[in-house]
């Protein structure tokens, strides 16, 4: 069983504050760490892989300093990592990054599962997985909580609305793993030092690939950041209990503090 | 009263679409249902739509998968100036594979401009398959959507950071369609307008080689929520000694399961026997950082303040008008607890 798990590494929230005031970020300490969620599919084909036995890759894009996001993966219990990077690669977008994930996957090859996190923290995009699902033609299960194979069988429980599914597969299968569906491990002590000194992490270019520069160039532009409004305290309703409760539930979903 | 004088009373007349035309053009919403009635978000789409369509001098199209004449009259009452129906009894249950045929197969002969999808389980898994199948990219989770006009791209407000601040995102002019997933709960809903009537187009698919590749073996509607711990929890209400008696105290939870939310207290809830001490919120219990943090007849000593200076929106509700607990909160109400949180309740669920 070979189990492909894209990583993606991002600026550490902790590192970083948000001024509303100032519409502005402020990084006090530049660090960086693998998308929380991106660890929760990890630690999925991990369990995978201590029940049954697997092979499990992780696979990133980005600058070079993503080497270490992809060591922290096999200190975590990763067998082998690939870091997709060069200058065009570097800068591509969430759709250059998918094409580029794709055409690495297709060259380790003879996978039966790839399992990704269902969404970014840095940048919101949740579209990786069923993006790559469509690209092999594969079936996807989304929002997964656990997962296991058995008898070559993939099963998973899924979110499903206000309550969840059980679902069956044949490999091939992709997974996306829902937020929090569990508590990664830490590194193995004795793979830490191996991670870091010992073990290689493979190299490709967007040549290696087969992409060229009009295959990475990014289909979104930039545009700014938006802050949501300052916080001003104090403010009162008044009303009767009707009232002030219709006010209420409107000014929460209007802030977006509920849906 | 016959339905045509009513409709030239009304001043509406039927929206004629005109399909004839060059390259990519109008936007779509696709239609998503929940049970035997159409999605919220799906409304709020068709509002979204209308307003961009404007500017675009484009129609707003809707296609319904799965779903019946009814519910295709519904998108026509709330906006869309033409519906697509695919009416197979095959396709009434959801299923990824026969979807995304259908969607897609007719998106590479309409060729729309922009495509909105649910944020949703269900949107959120179709609409990055459709920008891929139709060689596009998605942009997902938007909060705003606005046009950059003289690009005719949409700009989209995307939350990042569990929405400590947002990224705003542009489709490059080049890419067809722009395909977005919408949040459930930004934008309003449209007027329903019974009088409005437009063409529903009833379509089919070939669905050979689209079966579904996974199976359900099992659906449990509504999961039992397993406690969020506090420090983590996104929503939190939380009783104080105002509350009363137990009675009070359960007030607090049945608002706290409205919201899906945890359940907390002040040390006098603790006091009073009402929660347990692992659920006190200030000093000496848990320090919290939730998105909500509503103190229902909680003073606000510093002892308790210290366990919320981070959360992100405070409400407060308090009978004395004077309780400190007022001067950290963004919104106070100066009342009766057990008169408000019932209201509260009520204003949810309508
Ligand atoms: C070392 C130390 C550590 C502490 N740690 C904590 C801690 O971790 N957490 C904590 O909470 N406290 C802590 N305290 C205690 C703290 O000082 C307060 O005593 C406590 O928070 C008060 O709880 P309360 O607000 O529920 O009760 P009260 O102070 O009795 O307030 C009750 C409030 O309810 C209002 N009210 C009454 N009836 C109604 C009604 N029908 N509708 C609406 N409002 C109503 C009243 O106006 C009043 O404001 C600590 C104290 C010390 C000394």
């Amino acid at each position: 069983m070979r189990i492909i798990v894209p990583i993606r590494q991002i600026l550490d929230p902790r590192g970083f504050t948000v001024s509303r005031r100032h519409e502005r970020i402020f990084v006090n300490r530049e660090e960086y760490i693998i998308n929380p969620n991106d660890k929760n599919a990890l630690e999925v084909a991990l369990r995978i892989k201590d029940t049954g036995g697997a092979e499990v890759i992780a696979v990133a894009v980005g600058k070079p300093r993503v080497d270490d996001a992809l060591r922290e993966a096999m200190a975590l219990g990763a067998d082998a990592a690939y870091l997709l990077t060069d200058e065009a690669l570097a800068q591509t977008d969430a759709a250059g990054a998918a094409k580029a994930l794709a055409k690495a996957i297709e060259k380790i090859g003879d996978f039966d599962l790839i399992i990704t996190g269902q969404e970014t923290l840095d940048t919101g995009d949740a579209q990786l997985g069923p993006w790559l699902a469509e690209y092999f033609g594969i079936a996807q299960v989304t929002n997964v909580r656990e997962a296991t194979v058995s008898d070559g069988a993939l099963r998973a429980k899924r979110d499903w609305g206000t309550g969840y599914a059980e679902v069956e597969a044949a490999p091939p299968v992709l997974l996306t793993v829902a937020p929090g569906a569990n508590k990664p491990r830490y590194p193995h002590g004795g793979r830490i030092m191996a991670a870091y000194r010992e073990w290689e992490v493979t190299t490709w270019g967007a040549e290696a690939l087969g992409l060229d520069a009009a295959d990475l160039e990014p289909l979104t532009e930039g545009r700014g950041r938006t802050f949501p409004p300052e916080r001003t305290l104090g403010e009162r309703l008044t009303g009767s209990p009707q009232d002030v409760a219709a006010d209420l539930v409107q000014q929460l979903r209007l802030q977006h503090v509920i849906k | 009263m016959d339905l045509d004088y009513l409709q030239m009373l009304m001043g509406e007349e039927e929206v004629v679409v005109e399909e004839e035309g060059e390259g990519y053009r109008n936007i779509w919403v696709v239609a998503e249902r929940v049970g035997d009635e159409l999605a919220p978000v799906t409304l709020e789409m068709l509002n979204q739509a209308q307003q961009l369509a404007s500017t675009l001098g484009a129609y707003v199209m809707a296609v319904l998968v799965g779903g019946d004449e009814t519910l295709a009259q519904e998108l026509i009452y709330h906006g869309a100036d033409k519906v697509f129906l695919f009416d197979d009894p095959a396709l009434k249950d959801y299923a990824l594979e026969p979807y995304i045929k259908a969607l897609g197969d007719l998106f590479a002969e309409k060729m729309p401009e922009i495509v909105l999808c649910g944020a949703t389980d269900v949107g959120g898994e179709l609409a990055p398959r459709l920008a891929r199948r139709l060689d596009a990219v998605a942009l997902t989770n938007c909060t705003g959507l606005t046009l950059d006009a003289s690009q005719r791209t949409l700009v989209c407000t995307m939350p990042v950071y569990d929405g400590e601040y947002s990224e705003v995102v542009a489709f490059s002019p080049e890419v067809h369609p722009q395909i977005v997933t919408v949040q459930p709960g930004v934008f309003g809903l449209p007027y329903r307008d019974e009088y409005r009537s437009a063409e529903v187009e009833t379509v089919a698919v070939d669905l050979d080689g689209a079966q579904p590749r996974v199976k359900v073996l099992n659906v449990v509607a509504e999961a039992e929520r397993e406690p969020v711990p506090l420090p983590k929890a996104r929503i939190i209400v939380s009783a104080g000694r105002g509350m009363g008696d137990a009675e009070g105290f359960a007030l607090v939870e049945q608002l706290a399961a409205a919201l899906s939310g945890e359940v907390a207290g002040s040390r006098g809830a603790v006091d009073e026997g009402w929660i347990d001490e692992e659920k006190q919120v200030g000093m000496g219990g848990a320090t919290v950082r939730p998105d909500l943090y509503i103190a229902c007849g909680i003073s606000g000593a510093i002892q308790h303040y210290f366990g919320i200076q981070d959360a992100k929106f405070v409400v407060a509700i308090n009978r004395d008008e004077n309780a400190p607990i007022f001067k950290v909160a963004d919104v106070g109400i100066v009342a009766d607890a057990k008169e408000v949180i019932p209201a509260i309740i009520e204003a949810l669920e309508a």
